[in-house]
């Protein structure tokens, strides 16, 4: 083994010209890809008053329904709140565009035919673009001129199954697995440098590929654009049901509040 | 005052959330002088905010000038510098102009609530009560979650005597918030002044549930002072007329209202059991006996 490795000489040009050169131009492409997906970012869209309103209806029901078994408010405030609430989802007056009209079949907006949602996917992609072109373009350039390259021994001995991550471009069975070619030099760097670019540029920061890499080219845009999709027409009729059930739990924490507080200070007999 | 220990609590105001007009303003203008904004590096914006708005409390528009100036180069077009902006104009201009500027605003970005907030309040300010009411309404409407807005709501209703539309905006304050035992003071005393005095009482009870630090050894302090002077007025009213008195919210009267009175007043009176409280003892015992 120690044979092996003295049987190997690495040319120090090959660290000066191909060693150095690869990380920095890693380094450099991620650094400038954090600028572009600034300058590609839009700011958010704003929301009308009414798609704001429509969003923002369920979470004033929830917010009711989480206090019924134990509300701060008595059972008449309670029922005419939530009442109120339920007459306006069985009418649609949260709805953005207003109440339905007719009794036209309800469907879902197609995602496609709907220009805001459009929008959520193409800046999806645009960030996608950015990152995986000048990847490409690392990855052609090291295969095109390294290819074969062996660029720098690991200080220290690692087991055989290290063999495929670290020398990678290169097939040869008995070369010892510290060697790393210039191929897994990159894809190291590619997964690694994420540390460094949060010392460089901050939290937060839009420079690692390697995170949008796990994911689809439209996974990044579907979360955001699946909201403005939903029905909540069809929601605001669930959450009708789920009301009128709050509103049989309703217990008013000041129905028994009496004889607490005389418990409290000694007034009356504790209860069990 | 040194930079970093002003710098420290200027930082401190700002996470709290502590108004302190005079404070901030005294120390911001230290900083200010100092040149320190661009030591802070972003933090710096928002001292420059913080010390804008302080600047405006305590009438030194000079300095908050200063400071907008700064801002609005930094953030053209930004809306929180628009909202400052607007601030500092209702310290000069006249509401005709500051609402214009508003309404100017508000056609360009429908959505932006603190603008919509600002609005409301300077048409309140001149006293276009019902104006402000209804566009209250529809701002809690659209952002419900605004605990401020439903306690500006139940104020400017209790201020036109509006007691039962308070109390409707008092509860939602309650659902946004029920473990704050102030609001559930402020519900009881604006049902009590509404006359629905059995609801009062509930309430203020309630409050005094809340207080766990307190038990019939200690001597009621602050809020449960006033929970419990609250609790002997309703509990003076139910027993003298336990069956005259109607809730509108049907809230029944307790059945052991006599103990609970009993309660209130020997709570009362350990209110002014304390040093500062003792000269005031006797005059207290004094409107307890006559009824």
């Amino acid at each position: 083994m120690s044979n092996n490795a003295v049987s190997l000489y690495l040319d120090p040009q090959i660290r000066d010209w191909v060693l150095f050169p690869i990380t920095l131009v890693m380094i450099l492409v991620g650094i400038l890809r954090h600028y572009v997906v600034l300058l590609l970012q839009s700011p958010p869209k704003e929301l009308s008053r009414a798609a704001l309103r429509e969003q923002r209806a369920l979470a004033r029901s929830q917010i009711l329904r989480a206090t019924a078994a134990n509300s701060p408010i008595p059972t008449p405030f309670y029922t005419s709140i939530s009442q109120h609430l339920s007459d306006a989802f069985a009418a649609g007056t949260y709805l953005k565009d207003g109440p339905p009209k007719g009794d036209s079949p309800s469907t879902p907006p197609n995602p496609i035919s709907d220009p805001a949602a459009m929008d959520g996917m193409m800046s999806g992609m645009k960030t996608q673009m950015v990152m995986m072109v000048p990847q490409m373009i690392i990855m052609g350039w090291i295969n095109f001129f390294f290819q074969g390259f062996v660029l720098i021994k690991l200080p220290f001995p690692l087991t055989l199954g290290f063999k495929s991550m670290l020398q990678r471009g290169i097939e040869t069975p008995d070369m010892d697995v510290r060697w790393v070619s210039s191929l897994s030099w990159y894809f190291l760097n590619f997964f690694g440098l994420n540390g460094l670019y949060r010392l460089i540029l901050g939290d937060g920061n839009s420079a690692d590929s390697s995170r949008d890499m796990t994911t689809s080219p439209f996974a990044g845009g579907a979360p955001a654009a699946a909201n403005p999709v939903q029905d909540y027409n069809k929601l605001f009729k669930a959450e009708k049901d789920n009301l009128e059930f709050s509103e049989g739990l309703h217990n008013w924490v000041g129905n028994d509040v009496e004889n607490r507080v005389l418990r409290k200070y000694g007034k009356l007999a504790p209860a069990y | 005052m040194s930079l970093p220990s002003a710098l420290q609590k200027l930082a401190s105001y700002r996470k709290n959330n502590t108004r302190a007009s005079q404070e901030t303003f005294k120390e911001g203008l230290v900083v200010l002088n100092a040149g320190g904004t661009n030591k802070l590096g972003d933090e710096g914006w928002a001292f420059l905010e913080q010390l804008a708005l302080a600047a405006i409390d305590v009438g030194r528009l000079d300095v908050a000038d200063r400071c907008l100036k700064q801002l609005g180069q930094k953030f053209p077009g930004s809306p929180r510098v628009d909202v400052l902006t607007g601030i500092r104009m209702e310290a000069t201009e006249s509401p005709s102009t500051v609402l214009n500027y508003y309404d100017e605003l508000l056609r360009a970005s429908p959505s932006n609530a603190a603008i919509w907030k600002r609005r409301i309040s300077v048409l309140r300010r001149v006293g276009k009560i019902d104006k402000a009411v209804e566009e209250l309404n529809e701002y809690l409407d659209t952002f419900y979650t605004d605990l401020e807005g439903w306690l500006e709501l139940a104020d400017v209703h209790s201020s036109c005597n509006q007691y039962q539309f308070a109390l409707q905006a008092l509860s939602h304050a309650l659902l946004l918030s029920p473990q704050n035992p102030f609001t559930f003071l402020q519900f009881a005393e604006t049902a009590y002044t509404a006359g629905d005095v059995p609801l009062a009482l509930k309430m203020f009870l309630v409050v005094i549930d809340m207080n766990d630090g307190e038990d019939e050894d200690t001597i009621p302090l602050g809020i449960s002072v006033r929970a419990w002077w609250g609790t002997k007025l309703c509990t003076r009213l139910l027993v003298s007329s336990s069956s005259t008195h109607t809730s509108s919210s049907n809230t029944s009267v307790p059945k052991n209202i006599k103990l609970i009175d009993e309660l209130a007043t020997e709570r009362v009176l350990t209110a002014y059991s304390g040093e500062q409280g003792i000269q005031a003892r006797g005059l207290v015992s004094k409107w307890m006996s006559g009824r």
